[in-house]
C-alpha cells in the first residue's frame, strides 16, 4: 500500500509561544509505504526524534497533517488507534521494561488493550519467538544483556500487533553483538511479518540495510533515496556533518587518488570484491 | 613506569548470597604512565566494575591496585585523594550536573580539593577549553545547554581536578558522528598536551581505533588481551568470539589479505588504508 503513513507539510515547535527558537520541523513532507524499511539519518537536533513522536501521535503537528493508515492524527479520539498501528521503541531498554518477568513485560501492552487472556498468551509467545527470546520468557529482565533487553522491549510492542515499528536509536547503548542481534530482529520482522520499519540511527552500517534512506537537516529533508543513491553523495553528507560507511569512504578517497570510478560500495564484502578486481 | 598496576584484582557482587557474581576475576594489568588505553568488552564483561575500582569508588573483594606504586587502599580514610588523582567520567555524565551555573558545576571538584579561588578559576577556564566548551556558556545554567554541551560540561568537571589518570566510560554514546569525532579529537588533544594517562571505555571499535595506543580486552570478567591497538585488531576472529568486532576498515583490509593481496594487517583508519592501497596499486601497474 502506498502512502501508509503520510506526513504533509508539517511544522512543529515545542513551545508555540516561543518566537525566538525556530521550528524543529519546518514544512516537511514524507510518505512511507506499507512494508517499507526506511532509515532516518541526521545529526542531533535535526528533528528525527520529533518526527518519530509525530508518527505515533505522541506529538501533534502545529501546521500540516500526519495521516496514519488514513487516520488524521490530530483528530480527537484517534490517538489510541494510531498508537495501535505505530509502535515506538526508544534508545534505553531499561526505561521501557516495566515488569519483573520477561513474559509479563511483553503482556503489559496487550493487557492494556483489553485482549482476552488466551489471546494474550498466544501473542506473547509469538512475539517472544519473533525476537528469539522465547527461551528467556521466565527470566528477570534486569539480568539480561542490553541486546536481549532491547529485543524484549521490541517484543512488548510486537505483541500489540502494530503494522509499523518506529525505532529511535535502538542500538545506541548496545555492545557490537547486541547491535547485530537487534538489527537481525528488525530485518526479520520486516521481511517475514511485513511490518513497516522506520529506523532512526547514527550508524551508517545500519542505514545501508534499509530500502530507503531519508536524511534530515534543520527540520527538513536534505536528500533521500536508496542507500546506494544517498551514500554516493559523499560531499553533500560531509558538508552537513554526516558520515558515510568506512567502505564507501575508502573507495571515495581511492577514486580521488586515481582508482577507476564506479558506484561506491556500501559494505565490506562489496568493497573487498571491488578492490580485488582493481588490484589484480 | 607503571602508573596503575593490579595484582589478582577481583570483585564479586553479592558475595555469600545466591546472586553471587564474579565481575572481575584475578586481573593482572599494568598501565604505563602517559599512555592512552582503550577498554573494550561485551556488556557485563566487567569494564565498569574495573574502572570503578581503579577510582576507589568500590573496594576490591581481593587483590590490590597500586597507583604510582602505592596500594590505594593502604589507608582507607585517604581514599578521597585517590579520586582526585584518578578522575572518572561516568556514562551519560550530563545527568549528574546539578549546580546553578556551568562554572560552579565545573568548579565543584577543585573546590573540594581545597584550592584557592584563583586556582579554581584557572582550572575551570582551562578545563572548559580542553573539553571544547565556549566560555560564554560558563555563566549559563547547565540545564539550558544542548545535550552535547552538557556532556562537555560534565567532562570538564572531572578534567578540572587535573587527574593523573582520566577514565571515560562511553563518552561518545548517543552523540552523532560529528559530535563523536569532535569530542574524540578533544580528548586526544588533552592527552597530548597534558601528557597524562587516559583510559577510554567504548563499544565503538572505530573510536578506539582512532585514539588508543593499547587496548585492554575484557571478556567474562577476565582480562583477555592487553596489547597495542594494531595487534588486538589483527585478531579479529578471537574478538568476534567474544562478541566484539573490528572496525569495518580493518575487516576490509584483512579480507583483501585473505584473498592473497600482500597488504599489512591491523589497519585502523580509512586514511591509512587509502595510502596503503594507492601504494599497492602504484607498485603493480
Amino acid at each position: 500500500m502506498k502512502d501508509f503513513i503520510k506526513v504533509e507539510n508539517v511544522s512543529f515547535r515545542y513551545d508555540s509561544n516561543d518566537t525566538v527558537n525556530k521550528y524543529v520541523l519546518n514544512d516537511i513532507s514524507l510518505n512511507i509505504n506499507k512494508g517499507e524499511f526506511v532509515a532516518l539519518l541526521g545529526h542531533n537536533g535535526c528533528g528525527k526524534s520529533t518526527m518519530a513522536k509525530l508518527l505515533n501521535a505522541m506529538l501533534l503537528p502545529e501546521k500540516g497533517k500526519v495521516f496514519v493508515n488514513g487516520l488524521d492524527t490530530s483528530e480527537p479520539d484517534v490517538s489510541y488507534d494510531v498508537r495501535k498501528t505505530v509502535g515506538l521503541v526508544l534508545q534505553n531498554p531499561d526505561n521501557q521494561l516495566v515488569a519483573s518477568i520477561v513474559e509479563e513485560d511483553v503482556a503489559f501492552g496487550p493487557e492494556n488493550l483489553g485482549i482476552e487472556p488466551d489471546e494474550i498468551r498466544r501473542r506473547v509467545d509469538e512475539a517472544l519467538k519473533a525476537v528469539d527470546m522465547y527461551e528467556y520468557r521466565a527470566h528477570a529482565p534486569y539480568k539480561l544483556s542490553g541486546g536481549q533487553k532491547q529485543r524484549v522491549a521490541i517484543a512488548g510492542i510486537i505483541a500489540m500487533q502494530p503494522q509499523c515499528l518506529v525505532l529511535d536509536e535502538p542500538t545506541a547503548m548496545l555492545d557490537p553483538k547486541g547491535r547485530d542481534e537487534v538489527m537481525a530482529t528488525i530485518k526479520k520482522l520486516n521481511r517475514e511479518k511485513g511490518i513497516t520499519i522506520v529506523l532512526i540511527t547514527h550508524y551508517m552500517d545500519e542505514a545501508v540495510q534499509a530500502d530507503r534512506v531519508v536524511v534530515m537537516d534543520s527540520g527538513k529533508i536534505l536528500t533521500q533515496g536508496s542507500p546506494r543513491e544517498v551514500f554516493s553523495e559523499v560531499e553533500l553528507l560531509k558538508r552537513h556533518r554526516l558520515d558515510v560507511p568506512q567502505a564507501t569512504e575508502l573507495m571515495y578517497r581511492l577514486v580521488g587518488m586515481g582508482f577507476p570510478a564506479e558506484s561506491l560500495p556500501l559494505d565490506e564484502d562489496e568493497c573487498i570484491d571491488r578492490l580485488s578486481k582493481i588490484l589484480k | 613506569m607503571n602508573v596503575i598496576e593490579t595484582e589478582n584484582l577481583s570483585f564479586v557482587y553479592g558475595q555469600g548470597t545466591p546472586f553471587e557474581k564474579t565481575a572481575n576475576d584475578r586481573l593482572n594489568i599494568q598501565i604505563k604512565e602517559g599512555e592512552f588505553v582503550g577498554i573494550i568488552g561485551h556488556t557485563g564483561s566487567g569494564k565498569s566494575t574495573l574502572v570503578q575500582m581503579l577510582n576507589g569508588l568500590i573496594k576490591p573483594t581481593s587483590g590490590t591496585i597500586r597507583l604510582e606504586g602505592t596500594d590505594i587502599w593502604q589507608s582507607p580514610k585517604e581514599i578521597r585523594k585517590i579520586r582526585f588523582k584518578v578522575g572518572l567520567v561516568f556514562q551519560y555524565p550530563e545527568y549528574q550536573l546539578f549546580e546553578e551555573t556551568v562554572e560552579k558545576d565545573i568548579a565543584y571538584g577543585p573546590r573540594n580539593m581545597g584550592l584557592s579561588e584563583g586556582d579554581i578559576r584557572e582550572r575551570v577556564i582551562s578545563a572548559a577549553r580542553f573539553s571544547g566548551l565556549r566560555s560564554e556558556l560558563l555563566s549559563k545554567s547547565p540545564f539550558d545547554l544542548s545535550g552535547g554541551e552538557k556532556r562537555r560540561a560534565a567532562i570538564a568537571g572531572v578534567i578540572a581536578m587535573d587527574p593523573d589518570v582520566l577514565i571515560l566510560d562511553e563518552p561518545t554514546a548517543g552523540l552523532d558522528p560529528a559530535g563523536r569525532d569532535v569530542l574524540l579529537a578533544q580528548i586526544s588533544q588533552y592527552h597530548k598536551e597534558r601528557k597524562n594517562t587516559v583510559l577510554l571505555v567504548s563499544h565503538s571499535m572505530e573510536d578506539i581505533a582512532k585514539t588508543a595506543d593499547r587496548i585492554l580486552v575484557m571478556n567474562r570478567g577476565r582480562a583477555e588481551m592487553l596489547e597495542d591497538t594494531r595487534t588486538v585488531f589483527s585478531r579479529g576472529e578471537e574478538l568476534e568470539k567474544m562478541g566484539l568486532r573490528v572496525p569495518q576498515i580493518t575487516k576490509i583490509m584483512s579480507g583483501l589479505q585473505k584473498r592473497g593481496f600482500d597488504v599489512p594487517s591491523g589497519i585502523l583508519t580509512v586514511e591509512q588504508a587509502a595510502g596503503v592501497l594507492a601504494a599497492y596499486r602504484g607498485r603493480s601497474v
